[in-house]
Parts: structure tokens; C-alpha cells; sequence
């Protein structure tokens, strides 16, 4: 059976539609979130062996600056990335509630897998357990929005 | 007579005993050194063996670009710029295996770039 030409072209263009970069609806959002939270990341009892000091934020910091940044900005809350309105899942704010209330065992998950199809990388092996633990660290302790400046790759 | 002997057995004892402080000092000042060469994402050897109490210098050599090397535990830190040589200087005071891990991101492999250091009695 040949399907009518007008048929196939209505589905490419639904298909097309679907690969926009269109913000997800809000009970889409609401599902994922509750999802991710309760399913599918896991390491929820860990702790991170690295207590809060100034010298373990520091490196937290710099660890996020190698590439964190390019999407979450050096403030974890998005500061002077470009796209960031254009991107579907959106980044979150890191200091937002859907980030913070997980587990520093579930962030640590997050960074070792990332999440797909969110496009979070995973970075186990591109950074070491400690800088990545230190990272959580910071994660915890972000400073105020706006405070680190923009990513060195948007200023030129 | 007995006055000269004892001067003599002065001197002598003076002598040998300036003789074994200085061979003292000369074993503390002349640490082990360890050349380690760090690249992409090794280190080489990977693996160290050091006595504890016994003063030790990492010489790090990179072959490649800027690499680190840091061991938390034992609170030791050195970077070593592209190309160059640091020297990593302490005295093991614990035993143990002590992972020492790159500082300095240096690529796709940096997490897993890793030294061992053996500590023994």
C-alpha cells in the first residue's frame, strides 16, 4: 500500500516540529522532575567525604570552571550564557530548588552520568572523584548570581 | 704525660666525632630523588615505593602540557608547567598507599591520570 504524498509530508513536518528547541510544558517539566528525583537518579544515601571548607569551595570552583561554566555559567545560576533561552530541556539554575533538593549523593550521580537527553555530560574520568566531590561542595555554597562575571569564552 | 694522653684521646674523639656528624648531616641533606614523567594522562612510573621518615624530591618532568600532581592526604601540591620541571620535596611521615591524582585539567583523560604512593617501613 502507497501511502499519499501529503500524508508523508504532514508526518515530516509534525517530526520536524518535534525537534524544535520549544520549552516543555509545565506538566512535561513537572513528570521528569518527579522522575528523576524518585526513579531514575540513583547514589541517593552517599555522603561526600569532603566537609565544607574554604580550601575544598575553591576547588570546587576552579573544577567547575573548566567546562561546567560553558553552560551554567561561573555562577551555577546561568550568568551570561547566550542560549540560554534557547534550550529545550532549559538549564536549570543550580541554585533552584529542582537542583538543591537532591541529594549530595544524587548531584554526585549527576556528575559522574549526567542525564540524558538533557545534554548534562557525564564526567567521571574527565575529572577525578575529589574534584568532583569538591564541586558538590560548591554546588551547595554558590555565590550570589552574577557575583563570578561571564565565561571567558563569551567576552570576545 | 698522662695530661698529653688525655689531649690526645680529646682531639681524636673530636676529630671522629666531627667526622660522623658531618656524614649525619650529609645523609639528611641528600634527599631520594624520583624522576616522573608526566604526560597525557600518565604519570611514569605510576607507581612509587618511599620509606617513611626517609626525605624524598618528586621531580616532575612534563612531556606534554601543563600537568599537576596532588595528594590530599599527605597536604602536597605541585604544577608543573607545559613542558617544564617542579620538584615535589617532603618527608613521609605515615605509611600507606596514597593516590596522587593530575591538578592541573589537562583533557579528556585528566580524572584518571593517577600516581600511587607507596609508603613502607
Amino acid at each position: 500500500m502507497r501511502l499519499p504524498i501529503a500524508t508523508v509530508a504532514a508526518v515530516c513536518v509534525v517530526g520536524l516540529a518535534g525537534c524544535k528547541a520549544a520549552p516543555p510544558s509545565k506538566m512535561e517539566s513537572k513528570t521528569i522532575i518527579f522522575a528523576k528525583h524518585h526513579f531514575f537518579v540513583g547514589n541517593k544515601k552517599q555522603k561526600n567525604p569532603l566537609p565544607y571548607t574554604h580550601e575544598n569551595w575553591e576547588d570546587g570552583k576552579e573544577a567547575f570552571s573548566h567546562y561546567c561554566v560553558a553552560c551554567h555559567g561561573m555562577d551555577g545560576q546561568n550568568t551570561g550564557v547566550p542560549f540560554i533561552d534557547h534550550v529545550s530541556p532549559p538549564i536549570p539554575s543550580l541554585a533552584s530548588e529542582d537542583v538543591q533538593s537532591y541529594t549530595d549523593g544524587q548531584l554526585k550521580w549527576i556528575l559522574d552520568n549526567g542525564i540524558r537527553p538533557s545534554g548534562m555530560p557525564g564526567s567521571k574520568g574527565i575529572l577525578s572523584d575529589d574534584e568532583l566531590w569538591s564541586i558538590v561542595v560548591f554546588l551547595r555554597h554558590l555565590p550570589p548570581a552574577g557575583s563570578q562575571g561571564v565565561p571567558d569564552m563569551y567576552t570576545h | 704525660m698522662k695530661t698529653k694522653f688525655m689531649l690526645q684521646v680529646l682531639c681524636v674523639g673530636m676529630i671522629a666525632a666531627g667526622v660522623f656528624s658531618t656524614r649525619t648531616v650529609r645523609a639528611q641533606d641528600s634527599p631520594k630523588r624520583i624522576e616522573v614523567t608526566a604526560k597525557r594522562f600518565t604519570y611514569e612510573p605510576a607507581d612509587i615505593t618511599v620509606k617513611k621518615g626517609e626525605p624524598v624530591v618528586l621531580v616532575i618532568k612534563s612531556a606534554d602540557v601543563a600537568h599537576g600532581l596532588r595528594f590530599r592526604e599527605l597536604d602536597l601540591n605541585a604544577k608543573i608547567d607545559k613542558g617544564g620541571t617542579a620538584e615535589l620535596k617532603f618527608t613521609p611521615d605515615k605509611t600507606g598507599d596514597f593516590v596522587g591524582h593530575c591538578s592541573v585539567f589537562c583533557g579528556s583523560g585528566h580524572g584518571e591520570m593517577t600516581l600511587t604512593l607507596h609508603v613502607v617501613n
